[in-house]
């Protein structure tokens, strides 16, 4: 490299350098040193640009310094590190500064000295005691044992469910019932020829003579293989489907497993040879998972961190079957509890239901039009297909119609509007579209006058299966003999024949498998936590129902699905949603006299009918 | 709100009203916003109006004298007439106004183009 380049790199660097000084100081008040100091700032590059916590202690690693901690920021093109020792940091710094390209398509990484790390840090997961009722047994086999198992599990594939094709992310075996990872639970029907090996048996021996757990007979053992780099995400064993404990061994090589409530993060190492007993809480209350990486992050016994090479590991859990429903005392991640809306509440529902559309429908829709109506552009095929299949000069009726966007859509028809929302007639009236403002229970519109009618997303925010009814029946009314309907609503199945609706395709943290939707759970029962008092308030007045974690699957009919706005205050709104069944929207139709159900199908998470008003 | 809107228009939701129709329309501010005319459009579209309602609405509108009382026969043939159905039904935009309950008396107001048809929970 000519001198003059050589200039102009390093000029490159220090303005590069000290932009993102002035970023790091604005965001986390973090000044920089002109000495060494034991922590750095590493510029340019962060979680936000591709970098990974792997690829930083790797090229760390290189300059032969020893790195004791790292600070990875979410959503951050920067993150920190620190060292043991000044001789550590200045190694660290000269081997990477303006050098390490470890960023995204090459982005090289400055380096800055700091005075500080910043005071964000997420909790450090070491510092905390244990999740109650979790209890980590080290050496509980001897190297023998262990090689003895692994002979065991190594039987020939034939005889256990292997399921290496369906999870990209590691091997996995299964004796005594095989675990179906679509419905994350077991048939308790279908028994696999092979139980759990009888060389295992010696386990419960032991176990019992520490007087620690009860009798404890497992029936179902999981074989998971994990190669360096391979993770788990979090989640927690379905409740209905395994009794407590849990419990797990560790074969051929240590890792790190993270523990998680809400915010609250717990890093537990299991050594090789370790038996883990997740019961109570723990199994129940917590989700738990491995982070896909080649190298751990451990505590040091002096109290700093350290990194660790990740080997091949085995585990083997170890459950049995609970054949029923669960009757743990934690609720939040309990499919039993989660799937049933119980009688009162829908009783309380029919109840409050005006008040409760007014609140958690109407107002909501006012004050989120705006926002709302940008997200709301494409029609639907099939919807448009529907008012394509009217001869010209007919009329429309759109009950519900939002943002208007299907009201030009066959520009041949007569197209009238009506929805409740004063906002979202505003935006569709601005386009020049006809609309006026009602209730899709009282349609102001003469009888027999309509040819064709559409309710798109509309009666899934009624809150009685009445109301709901109720919407139709005006719609029959205002049909003329031979006009249709056509109506979709939100299902509660969001996947058709194994496919995922594109609502939960959107999901893209759960899709790559970087975290489980009962992860996403458990963090936006946080946020919810954390929401204003008079907002709590107003919920508590109402009818209590689950709070639906957006593109997950529906735990329960009647939800409130949260609308987070895009402006600064991020405000959230809880719409009320009564989520179909399957055939559910069949049969209110059935219920209306003088319209025939026409056809009837599913459409990217929503149930739909089409139905048509007898002409005699 | 268009005037072929104001054609399907109703108030028989109110508790106790029996036919609610037509509205007694009242303009205090409108809008002629031009489009395009199609005369088939709209001879298509005549039956399925309400003619004493197109009829009432031009009154309103101030084009009594375009439209006459009784629906003609043969309108297919008054080019003429259809072209002045089209300005009365879709080029007349009511902004601010009102449209009466024939039988109870209560108000639906239109403001911004947008009439107000909702009713309050005690009078379904």
């Amino acid at each position: 490299m000519h001198v003059e380049q050589k200039v102009n790199k390093a000029k490159k660097a220090e303005k590069k350098q000290r932009r993102c000084l002035a970023i790091i100081k604005a965001d986390c008040n973090v000044a920089p040193s002109d000495a060494p100091t034991l922590n750095l700032a590493i510029l340019n590059v962060g979680l936000s640009n591709g970098l990974t916590e792997e690829a930083l202690l790797t090229s760390a690693a290189a300059t032969g310094g020893q790195v004791s901690q790292v600070l990875m920021l979410p959503s951050k093109s920067y993150c920190f590190i620190s060292c043991a020792t000044l001789t550590d940091a200045q190694r660290v710094f000269e081997g990477m500064h303006n050098v390490a390209t470890i960023g995204q398509l090459g982005a090289v990484a400055y380096l800055s000295y700091v005075l500080q790390l910043p005071r964000e840090i997420e909790e450090n997961g070491w510092q905390k005691p244990l999740p109650n009722g979790l209890l980590l047994l080290c050496n509980f086999i001897t190297e023998a044992e262990e090689a003895l198992l692994l002979q065991a599990i190594a039987i020939d594939d034939a005889g256990a469910a292997c399921t290496e094709d369906t999870l990209k992310h590691r091997h996995v075996k299964h004796f005594g019932y095989e675990f179906l990872y679509g419905s994350n639970n077991v048939d308790a029907a279908q028994p696999l020829e092979q139980p759990i090996p009888a060389a295992c048996d010696f386990l419960w021996q032991r176990l019992d003579s520490t007087k620690i757990s009860g009798t404890f007979l497992p029936d179902q053992l999981t074989v998971n293989e994990y190669e360096p780099g391979q993770g788990i995400p979090p989640h927690v064993d379905t409740h209905s489907a395994f009794v407590d404990p849990i419990l797990s061994l560790s074969l051929q090589a240590d890792v790190v497993m993270d523990f998680r409530r809400g915010i609250e993060l717990v890093h537990v190492l299991l050594p090789r040879r370790s038996l883990l007993i997740m019961s109570g809480e723990s199994r129940y209350d917590w989700t738990h998972g491995i982070k896909p990486k080649h190298i751990d992050v451990l505590p040091t016994p002096a109290g700093s961190l350290t990194t660790q090479a990740r080997n091949k590991r085995t585990s083997l859990t170890f459950r049995r079957l609970r054949r029923g429903a669960c009757d743990c005392q934690y609720p939040m991640l309990c499919d039993t509890r989660q799937t049933t809306t119980p009688h009162a509440v829908t009783d309380k529902l029919a109840t409050h239901a005006s008040h409760l559309e007014q609140q958690n429908v109407h107002e909501v829709y006012d004050k989120i039009a705006d926002h709302f109506s940008d997200t709301r552009h494409t029609p639907w095929p099939q919807v448009a297909e529907f008012l394509h299949s009217f001869e010209a000069y007919s009329v429309l009726l759109d009950v519900g119609c939002g943002n208007g966007k299907y009201l030009g859509c066959n520009p041949q028809l007569l197209s009238i509007g009506c929805d409740r929302s004063q906002g979202l007639l505003g935006v569709s009236n601005g386009r020049g579209q006809s609309v006026f403002r009602c209730d899709c229970l009282q349609l102001p519109v003469r009888s027999a006058s309509i040819d064709g009618c559409i309710s798109i997303a509309v009666i899934h925010h009624l809150a009685s299966s009445d109301r709901r009814l109720a919407a139709l029946l005006e719609m029959a009314r205002v049909l003329r003999p031979g006009g249709r309907g056509l109506v979709y609503v939100w299902a509660k199945d969001q996947r058709k024949n194994d496919k995922k609706s594109s609502y939960l395709r959107q999901n893209k943290a759960v899709n790559k498998q970087h975290t489980t939707e009962q992860a996403q759970r458990q963090k936006l029962a946080q946020q919810l936590e954390n929401m204003e008092m008079d907002q709590q308030q107003q919920l508590q007045m109402q009818v209590p129902l689950p709070v639906h974690t957006n593109r997950t699957e529906f735990q329960q009919q009647d939800v409130y699905v949260p609308w987070k706005t895009k402006d600064k205050q991020r405000t959230t709104f809880l719409r009320y949603y009564h989520v179909f069944e399957e055939q559910e929207l069949e049969r209110l139709v059935s219920q209306v006299e003088g319209v025939v159900l026409r056809r009837s199908y599913y459409d990217q998470g929503n149930h739909c009918v089409i139905f048509e008003k007898s002409s005699n | 709100m268009k005037l072929s809107t104001y054609n399907f228009l109703t108030s028989m939701a109110i508790k106790g009203v029996k036919v609610g129709y037509p509205l007694k329309l009242t303009i205090s501010k409108k809008d002629v916003v031009e489009s395009e005319f199609n005369p088939v459009f709209i001879e298509r579209l005549l039956p399925k109006l309400d003619w004493s309602a197109v009829y009432g609405a031009a009154q309103v509108a101030e084009l009594a004298e375009d439209i006459p009382a009784t629906q003609p026969e043969n309108i297919s043939d008054d080019e003429q007439l259809l072209q002045r159905l089209h300005h009365l039904l879709f080029e007349i935009d009511v902004l601010e106004g009102q449209m009466e309950c024939p039988e109870t008396g209560r108000i639906f107001p239109i403001t911004d183009g947008i009439p107000n048809m909702l009713l309050n929970e005690d009078e379904v």
